[in-house]
């Protein structure tokens, strides 16, 4: 009792203090804080300010600062090259796939392992799922190629044994997007269900009986009931979805590229890496990046409005 | 709920089917590439080795471990991951309790230039940029320092500080501790599960990041394991027919093969992990629960 009577003294104190009292109170604070706004600064403020490179024209003896300004060239120039066109439909392409098929797998997964009444059975499925988030797509594509191979590849052995000639999997076009879509789900379909199992505990049991009573079955139950439940966190990781549309995956597409599928594979990404750091072109490369940036947040700035005013989830 | 419809068993059933192939689909990869790097490479190259090795060899992880490229990137690997989540949770831990205190004059504008960063970016170049200006892609540190800090998990340590009563820390300080004991003595102490959970979030990314090593590191000797087992695939993917192709024709020089080498790397890489997230799973479904709900 006398603690909380001292405590009681002390926020009143408090209320009395002037603003820069207050600050000095805190200056061990302060000083917890210092070492990471420095690191802000150096590691994201500094390279958010070497972005002006995509407005100039970059010497290296000069420097970022000294360089001298030449305005939107280099956005034109990536506007109107034939690469454009390419690389956006390739990004928009693989996102758009990946929203349609890999998106909805989690839900699907989470509402299977909800329906399983074996607590030990769910558990260790949802285990299980979670081991291919933990390891690196280097290590999936390594995966995948071992699997995939023509030399000893346990898919061409089947293959082989149905009477069919072995094929290069992994190194041919048409294989590329279903590789892409089917090794995405693979390694997070069972992380990323997590989020909505959690929903989906949250959802009141009495909720079905009563269902149940009034003569609902299984599936309308979950059409009624549980679909509704997570309704939000669905629109949530909708909306983080849709705002990070133009990555469509930068690793995983990056360690999938093959001289066969050049073509479609390079997305925006990709396109920067190249451009950038393999062929030194800097400041077009940052006018590239700053295009994706704006247009990203631009469209999760709009996605966020529309699904604010239709499904009532937001960011913010 | 007791009485149970025949449709209701039907699908009770598929579900349990359906869910144990899934299972299955999602290990059989791990186990076919364990069972691909105890089997010598060559025989390997005939096919038909799914379950159990054919033809039982260690000798591809004694080439791993033997091979000049590997085994330092490995100890690359190590030491960052080590040294890499114990100042990564350390920093992590000494801003989030900082801006969980409620009375901290200015809270809201520090908060939100670090919140700022994860909506805006210079982007790939520029940040490489800087990296090469601080003299970083020539050193073991462009592993620690420019990643040792992350929002997400700043906000699920401050989620996890923010539930611990205001009047603790209040009541601590009168009786004489200072902020560095209330940190280390009380809160850090009570908050094992969130500590737990950035361990194996921050150890992880450690272990598995390729990329800062593939494209902003210019030093060989200083690639992590990650990196290099990319390089590998990379070289394969450049070769493939010819190298494969040569080694079966070479007929028995050695045993093992490129791809049998690589086999042993990546079970190498994988085992750590393996091994370690079962444990810390309950941990780290239940602070990342927390931290995506409240934060």
């Amino acid at each position: 009792m006398a603690k909380m009577g001292k405590t009681a003294v002390n926020m009143q104190g408090l209320k009395n203090k002037t603003l820069g009292q207050r600050i000095w109170d805190h200056r061990i604070l302060y000083l917890f804080i210092l070492p990471l706004i420095v690191w802000l600064i150096l590691f994201q403020y500094q390279p958010m300010y070497g972005a002006t490179l995509a407005f100039k024209d970059y010497k290296y003896n000069l420097g970022i600062t000294g360089s001298p300004w030449i305005g939107f060239k280099h956005f034109e120039k990536f506007i109107t090259s034939p690469e454009f066109w390419t690389v956006i439909g390739n990004t928009l392409i693989i996102s758009g796939m990946k929203l349609v098929l890999c998106f909805p797998a989690p839900v699907l997964l989470a509402l299977l392992l909800n329906e399983v009444r074996s607590t030990k059975f769910k558990r260790t499925i949802q285990t299980m799922s979670y081991l291919p988030n933990f390891v690196s797509w280097v290590v999936v594509v390594q995966i995948m190629t071992a699997i995939f191979t023509p030399y000893g590849g346990i898919v061409n052995n089947v293959r082989n044994m149905m009477g069919l000639e072995s094929v290069f999997i992994m190194g041919s076009k048409d294989t590329f997007y279903p590789l892409v879509v089917f090794s995405d789900i693979w390694k997070n379909a069972g992380w990323n269900s997590i989020i909505y199992l959690s929903a989906l505990t949250a959802i009141n049991p009495e909720l079905y009986e009563a269902a149940e009573i009034d003569g609902a079955g299984r599936l309308k139950g979950t059409w009624h009931i549980t679909l509704p439940g997570i309704k939000a966190t669905i629109g949530i990781m909708f909306l983080f979805a849709i705002s990070s549309i133009l990555n469509a995956g930068f690793d995983q597409i990056l360690l999938l590229r093959q001289p066969a599928n050049t073509q479609i594979s390079e997305i925006l990404d990709t396109y920067i890496l190249n451009t950038g750091l393999n062929y030194g072109r800097f400041e077009y490369a940052t006018a590239i990046g700053l295009f994706k940036s704006v247009f990203s947040i631009s469209l999760m700035v709009l996605a966020n409005f529309i699904s604010k005013k239709t499904i009532e989830v937001s960011l913010w | 709920m007791k009485r149970r419809t025949k449709g209701q068993k039907i699908f009770t059933a598929c579900n349990g089917i359906f869910l144990t192939l899934f299972g299955f689909v999602t290990l059989y990869p791990f186990w076919y590439v364990l069972v691909a790097s105890f089997n010598t490479g060559r025989d390997f190259l005939k096919g038909g080795v799914y379950f159990w090795p054919r033809d039982f060899t260690l000798q591809n992880y004694e080439m791993a471990f033997k091979d000049e490229r590997i085994m330092p990137s490995l100890f690359i690997s190590v030491s960052r991951t080590l040294l890499g989540t114990v100042l990564g949770i350390l920093v992590t831990a000494i801003l989030a309790y900082a801006l969980s205190v409620k009375s901290l004059p200015g809270k809201t504008g520090i908060t939100f230039l670090f919140y700022f960063t994860t909506l805006f970016s210079g982007g790939m170049i520029p940040y490489y940029l800087q990296l090469r200006t601080l003299g970083l892609t020539s050193s073991f540190w462009l592993y620690i320092f420019p990643g040792i800090y992350s929002f997400f998990n700043f906000i699920l340590m401050r989620t996890n500080f923010s539930t611990i009563p205001e009047e603790l820390r209040e009541s601590a300080q009168l009786d004489g501790a200072g902020d560095i004991r209330i940190l280390f003595q009380i809160y850090l102490p009570i908050s094992t599960a969130v500590l737990a959970t950035l361990a194996l979030l921050i150890g992880v990314g450690h272990w598995n990041d390729w990329f800062t090593g593939a494209y902003y590191q210019s030093v060989q000797s200083l690639k992590p394991a990650s990196t290099v087992l990319q390089q590998l695939l990379a070289e394969a993917t450049a070769n493939q027919t010819v190298k494969v192709g040569q080694e079966t024709a070479l007929g028995s020089m050695t045993s093992y093969t490129s791809q049998s080498l690589q086999m042993a790397f990546v079970m190498i890489l994988t085992m750590p992990i393996v091994v370690v997230y079962p444990f810390l799973q309950k941990y780290y479904v239940k602070g990342m629960v927390v931290g995506s709900v409240k934060g």
